[in-house]
């Protein structure tokens, strides 16, 4: 099916550009071109498209106010901004409703792989309602605790970088939108980067600074849900399964690069149950009964809810979000790893078998036999391994520390 | 400060009389220096504040030429004020020169003088003098930080200017290198064609594959986009040379003396730098008066002030239009007898009767915190009333907008002087 692609921008030698370098791919992609952001909201309300890529600045409606209103009508479609903007002030106003930001100029060739990418991740989910549900997120909620904590180290004028890093470590919803921002263009920075002190450090302080506190682009989770729904388990877990990735990753060698991403792996693992759980509380709460009741693993029960699992929610939104492929895949396929197209000790495989070590600790653990896939680990020739990753794991999660 | 001693004269009656003792210490205890010279310049009294400001001993200085301290470069252009003072009778306006401290540093001293009269004739004048050098040199910094803040606010609308050019210039090569490839296989079969044309041997299949080819590569959408887009490269370049040559010419770096320049130009230069500034709140409107002749003036001084009014006017603008339609600036040049005048409008909402008393004094903004260090307007009025000896006004409508003017003397060396420090 082609990929319906809506481009914006007022200046006619840009669109007619795009236009040009974009024709090979006309067999592709069904491509609109338009010069304003009140064409581009005629076009949305005519037709369904899958991805806007929109300028920032143009006259009447400029590119954020463009998005803010795409993400509040038509919240399915993903939006990217093409942008020459220098200035960081007005970069920081796209932050909110803008999943990628893409500087110009812009090479044909990471303008083509990202929409490429964001396209081919809506088949992910097929339900257009989970879909628009997952884009129409400005970010992941924290736990109220750190959230408190990193206003409160933000405000102090001699907070160090550590302090942040130390705390955005521990969450999930800070750690994903983090790596979201230094992921995308905006700060001109753009490099894939899974490794979160070194994306905070990419960032630096003062634009942290801003963005938490002027740009409330970090929110927090209301404390009811979490006891609700005890999600404040789901913290500790993926924190352990961080850890967990971490360890099996050293003890199997691995480059640094490998290591960092499976630690951020770990840690966002679940974020998709956040996503479903605040957004669709009361369903979450009767998947969560129908697992209970009749035994079923959590992602069969929440495919039997929602039609779909927190692994490919999580995964979706990290993956218009901008973050890395090698994380995107091992979230969407922690529970099946047989089904990656991957057949060596991956990222995912890491992550994976953390993820089943961490649950096994935990008092209302699923068992074992529902979490990892023996099959899948002989099929690597890692099953040999898993003794010494299990007491290793153990050792750190009994422990306490790393 | 001087009339303050009543013995000069008129006020003396509603003052009480201080007796020599207490005038004696009050001019002791001044920071001021107080000096008075002969009528040849020759120190006849020299405050002990000297001192303080300029490490001399008052009695070292006793009988010596006063502007002997003075610096080569204001000597003759001080020792003339004060000899224009004598003649004309009466004090003149605040001084400024550089005198030099004992330990061989130069101070600026900002000075005024009042004729010593002695039988009601002139023997000398007292010469009332303060060190300014501090503020000297935190009026340097404040106008160089505005410089930065509106070349940092431009380099970033500069920066946007270039990129998108350069987007389109990478699309369209793009485009003519794959356009290029689609040619060539057209091409090749042509060839092919024509050599079994002279072999007399075409066969039907080659033509049949020219027409597949042709239809495939969609001949027709080449032929027709190719121009363009070659056309509109040229064009991106085009608009990134003329702002680079801009830039280069707004900056003007080093003109410390007044040039003769095309003020048109000049202004039309600073336009162009600040395009990104206004283009998305306003339209730009320019009236220029083609037969304005070269204005000596230090132009990029003057780019500075007219970018500081057009910023302004943009900012205006925007504060009513919002992101709601685009008002209308107009910048405009007249030649009027000995004057030239440079008008920029705006279609803003005016300045407020409550502010209108402030806005060109140092530190006033409208801004944010952080989004102007309101120097803009004073600097404004330092460059055109200070140093071209011209003037800057404004008229101003509640809803409608505002204008101002910058009148500058054709000639400035003949016209009322205010030296340069």
């Amino acid at each position: 099916m082609k990929k319906h692609i809506l481009f914006v921008d007022d200046e006619p030698n840009v669109l007619q550009g795009l236009q040009r370098m974009l024709r090979s791919l006309r067999e592709e992609w069904e491509m609109t071109f338009v010069g304003s952001g009140a064409e581009a909201l005629q076009r949305l309300a005519q037709a369904p498209f899958d991805v806007i890529v929109s300028d920032m600045r143009m006259p009447h409606m400029d590119g954020a106010q463009l998005l803010t209103e795409v993400m509040q009508r038509h919240p399915e479609v993903v939006r990217i901004v093409l942008s020459g903007q220098a200035n960081q002030e007005v970069v920081m106003k796209a932050v909110g409703p803008t999943h990628q930001y893409l500087a110009k100029p812009c090479d044909p060739e990471s303008l083509k792989a990202l929409v490429n990418q964001t396209s081919a991740l809506r088949e992910l989910l097929t339900d257009a309602t989970l879909k628009g549900l997952v884009t129409s997120m400005k970010s992941l909620p924290s736990l109220p605790s750190l959230f408190l904590k990193i206003v409160d180290a933000l405000k102090t004028p001699d907070a160090s970088i550590q302090q942040v890093v130390q705390i955005v470590a521990q969450d999930v919803g800070m750690t994903a939108k983090i790596l979201q921002l230094v992921n995308s263009a905006f700060f001109g920075l753009r490099r894939r980067v899974d490794d979160l002190p070194r994306a905070i450090s990419l960032l630096g302080f003062d634009a942290i600074k801003s963005l938490v506190l002027s740009l409330h682009v970090f929110s927090q989770c209301d404390q009811a849900m979490l006891s609700k729904y005890a999600l404040h388990t789901l913290w500790d877990h993926s924190f352990a399964t961080g850890a967990c990735a971490r360890l099996i990753a050293r003890l199997e060698k691995q480059a640094q690069p490998v290591v960092d991403a499976v630690v951020t792996a770990g840690m966002l693992h679940d974020c998709g149950k956040l996503v479903l759980a605040t957004n669709l509380p009361e369903l979450y709460g009767q998947a969560l009964t129908l697992a209970r009741e009749q035994g079923l693993p959590s992602w069969e029960a929440e495919r039997a809810t929602f039609g779909a699992t927190h692994a490919e929610v999580g995964a979706y939104l990290l993956g218009i979000w901008g973050l890395p492929n090698t994380i995107v895949e091992a979230l969407a396929f922690h529970h099946c790893p047989a089904q990656s197209q991957e057949k060596t000790l991956s990222p995912l495989t890491i992550v994976h078998t953390a993820n089943a070590l961490a649950h096994e600790q935990t008092p209302a653990a699923e068992s074992l036999a529902f979490l990892l896939d023996l099959d899948y680990l002989t099929m690597l020739g890692q099953a040999d391994r898993l003794p010494e990753w299990r007491e290793q794991c153990m050792t750190v999660l009994q422990g306490g520390g790393q | 400060m001087t009339n303050l001693i009543p013995t000069v004269g008129e006020q003396a009656e509603e003052m009480p009389c201080l007796n020599e003792r207490q005038l004696r210490s009050l001019i002791e205890h001044t920071s001021d220096i107080i000096t008075i010279l002969n009528n040849d310049g020759a120190i006849r009294y020299e405050s002990p504040s000297i001192t303080h400001v300029l490490g001399y001993e008052p009695k070292e200085l006793l009988g010596k030429d006063a502007f002997d301290l003075v610096h080569p470069d204001d000597r003759a252009a001080t020792r003339q004020f004060f000899t224009h003072a004598i003649q004309a009778g009466k004090a003149g306006r605040p001084r400024q020169f550089r005198c030099r401290h004992k330990d061989g540093s130069w101070r600026v001293l900002e000075a005024i003088s009042s004729l010593f009269l002695e039988e009601a004739r002139p023997i000398g004048f007292i010469v009332n003098s303060r060190d300014i050098t501090e503020r000297k040199q935190l009026e340097t910094q404040l106008a160089f930080a505005q410089k930065m803040e509106s070349i940092g606010q431009l380099a970033a609308g500069i920066a946007h200017e270039i990129n998108t050019p350069a987007q389109y210039v990478g699309d369209n090569i793009r485009f003519l290198q794959d356009a290029f490839c689609d040619l060539e296989k057209l091409l090749k079969s042509y060839e092919q064609l024509l050599d079994e044309n002279k072999n007399e041997t075409v066969a039907p299949a080659l033509i049949a594959e020219i027409d597949a080819t042709t239809a495939a590569v969609d001949l027709a959408y080449l032929m027709e986009e190719i121009p363009q887009a070659i056309q509109q490269s040229l064009q991106g370049i085009g608009r990134v040379t003329k702002i680079v040559q801009a830039m280069k010419e707004f900056s003007h770096p080093g003109t410390e003396e007044k040039v003769e320049t095309d003020l048109n130009k000049a202004i039309e230069t600073t336009l162009t730098v600040a395009r990104n500034e206004w283009k998305y709140v306003a339209d730009m409107v320019s009236d220029f008066d083609p037969a304005l002749p070269p204005v000596r003036c230090l132009p990029g001084e003057l780019n500075q002030v007219v970018l500081n009014l057009v910023v302004n006017a943009a900012h205006a603008i925007a504060d009513v239009v919002g992101n709601n339609g685009k008002g209308t600036i107009t910048v405009g040049t007249r030649h009027a007898g000995d004057w030239v005048e440079i008008r920029v409008s705006d279609t803003g909402a005016g300045i407020p009767e409550a502010i209108r008393t402030k806005i060109f004094d140092p530190f006033f903004t409208t801004k944010g915190i952080g989004k102007g260090t309101g120097q803009g307007l004073a600097i404004a009025h330092s460059v055109i009333a200070d140093k071209h000896g011209g003037a800057i006004s404004y008229e101003t409508e509640m809803g409608k907008g505002t204008t101002f003017l910058i009148r500058l003397p054709f000639n400035p060396s003949t016209s009322q002087t205010e030296a340069v420090l």
